[in-house]
């Protein structure tokens, strides 16, 4: 049986998360205060850096569309809603996880979850637009001032733990708060996380361009009218 | 053409038609006293409780009357065609879209003129300068994303049910301070000049922001 390079990039992601997995186990120490909970950490924060880059493949993809009309730019900004979606929940739902343990609760109000959880109903109501919205240029067109309206939350989600007072910690990485072999292997994990969701997209734009080519034969008439060239005003 | 007398026309034009029919604007009114009444029973407001629950009514109020104003702002243009026709005139579409978000905040700011005496009739809240002008500043925001999401979900079916879902997420920021500015002019805790600060910042982002992709939301 012939591996195709999606399958051969599909398995090399999963060998990467489950080296990462060893690392967040076995190499990095636990955490005196909280003890193994903590160990959440490492996915939860890489999930939402993989999660912030799928978004920007969004904002590019969208603005290279309004620029040139490219469909091959509007496939990467929907491969990376997805992607980044799905990235988002992980963070999400980890983090409510570790919050149970060491706030007592799921889910407190400050900036930073409500901002995730904003940035979260932003791209859920982008994949909801590309869904209802006429295939081609329309939905193409409404996806990519959607994705580059929505944008405009990641740095507030980013930046939420220092504008405003929160429950959430601040940055612990940048601030040299982390011991090397705990930094290590978050950079691992983050670096494995990455890659797996680059992975994800580079499937999900097949996935997106096999769909199209499909549209163009079931529904010819629908996509050359979407490709047709603007009127001259 | 001048840029602000086509958005001042187009702004009139639309305020004169809904001068003609008044329909908007009653019914409007009539859903904010509905969404009074709706809050006292849901809550069991008293003197005490009063102003840490009508800063959420308002809020709750304003926001829906605010989705329904903006999101007819494009519909009605569609139903008849009337936007293609104006789009084809020599006019500017940013300034074919700022007399519709002109007109559009306009019909708001009628409601927030029935909204908050009735807040403080019904509930004894305060009915202060700084509460205004926190809703003033926050309507400027809302009324400039609103109409670009109306514009943009206008040619797509589902578009009751799409203006909120992509509308609301991008009003929170406003929410978010305008409440905290509402609430420290009720005399709850709070900073209402870094609420105002962040309120302004907020405007000025998204009235940038929409201004640049108008051209976008309108061409077809």
């Amino acid at each position: 049986m012939r591996v195709t390079r999606y399958e051969g990039a599909a398995a090399g992601a999963v060998a990467l998360m489950v080296l990462a997995f060893g690392a967040i186990f076995f190499h990095a120490p636990t955490d005196w205060l909280q003890g193994p909970v903590q160990r959440i950490f490492y996915l939860h924060v890489s999930s939402a850096i993989a999660a912030y880059g799928c978004f920007a493949a969004v904002l590019l993809g969208g603005l290279v569309f309004l620029r040139n009309e490219s469909y091959a730019a509007d496939r990467w900004a929907r491969a990376g809603a997805l992607v980044g979606v799905i990235f988002t929940t992980v963070t999400l739902v980890m983090g409510s996880l570790w919050a149970k343990k060491v706030w007592g609760q799921f889910w407190v109000w400050d900036a930073r979850l409500t901002s995730t959880l904003v940035l979260w109903i932003i791209y859920s109501g982008y994949l909801l637009v590309r869904r209802l919205a006429e295939p081609g240029r329309q939905a193409a067109r409404i996806g990519a001032l959607v994705g580059i309206f929505g944008f405009v939350d990641v740095p507030v989600v980013h930046f939420s733990v220092t504008w405003w007072v929160t429950q959430h910690p601040g940055p612990v990485v940048v601030n040299d708060a982390l011991p090397p072999e705990m930094l290590a292997t978050f950079l691992f994990t983050m670096l494995c996380t990455i890659v797996l969701a680059a992975v994800l997209v580079v499937i999900r734009y097949r996935i997106e361009t096999l769909r199209d080519a499909k549209q163009v034969l079931v529904e010819p008439a629908k996509v050359v009218s979407a490709h047709q060239p603007e009127p001259v005003r | 053409m001048n840029p602000f007398r086509v958005a001042l026309a187009v702004a009139r034009k639309d305020l004169l038609s809904e001068w003609r029919t008044r329909e908007m604007v009653p019914a409007l009114a009539q859903f904010i006293v509905l969404a009074l009444l709706i809050g006292n029973f849901g809550f069991q407001i008293n003197s005490r409780n009063a102003p840490s629950i009508a800063p959420g009514i308002l809020w709750l109020a304003l926001v829906f009357a605010g989705l329904y104003a903006f999101g007819r702002t494009f519909a009605a243009e569609k139903e008849q065609a009337s936007l293609e026709a104006m789009l084809m005139t020599p006019a500017s579409p940013l300034a074919i879209f700022a007399g519709k978000a002109l007109a559009a905040s306009a019909l708001l700011v009628v409601c927030e003129a029935v909204l908050l005496p009735a807040l403080s009739l019904f509930f004894g809240t305060p009915f202060s300068g700084d509460v205004v002008f926190a809703v003033l500043l926050a309507t400027v925001g809302m009324a400039a994303l609103g109409c670009t999401f109306s514009a943009i979900v206008a040619r797509v079916r589902a578009r009751e049910l799409l203006l909120p879902l992509l509308t609301l997420p991008l009003w929170i920021p406003f929410i978010v301070a305008g409440g905290q500015a509402v609430q420290s002019a009720m005399g709850l805790p709070g900073s209402y000049d870094q609420a105002i600060g962040l309120l302004i910042d907020f405007d000025i982002l998204f009235v940038v922001l929409t201004s640049l992709a108008a051209r976008f939301v309108l061409d077809e």
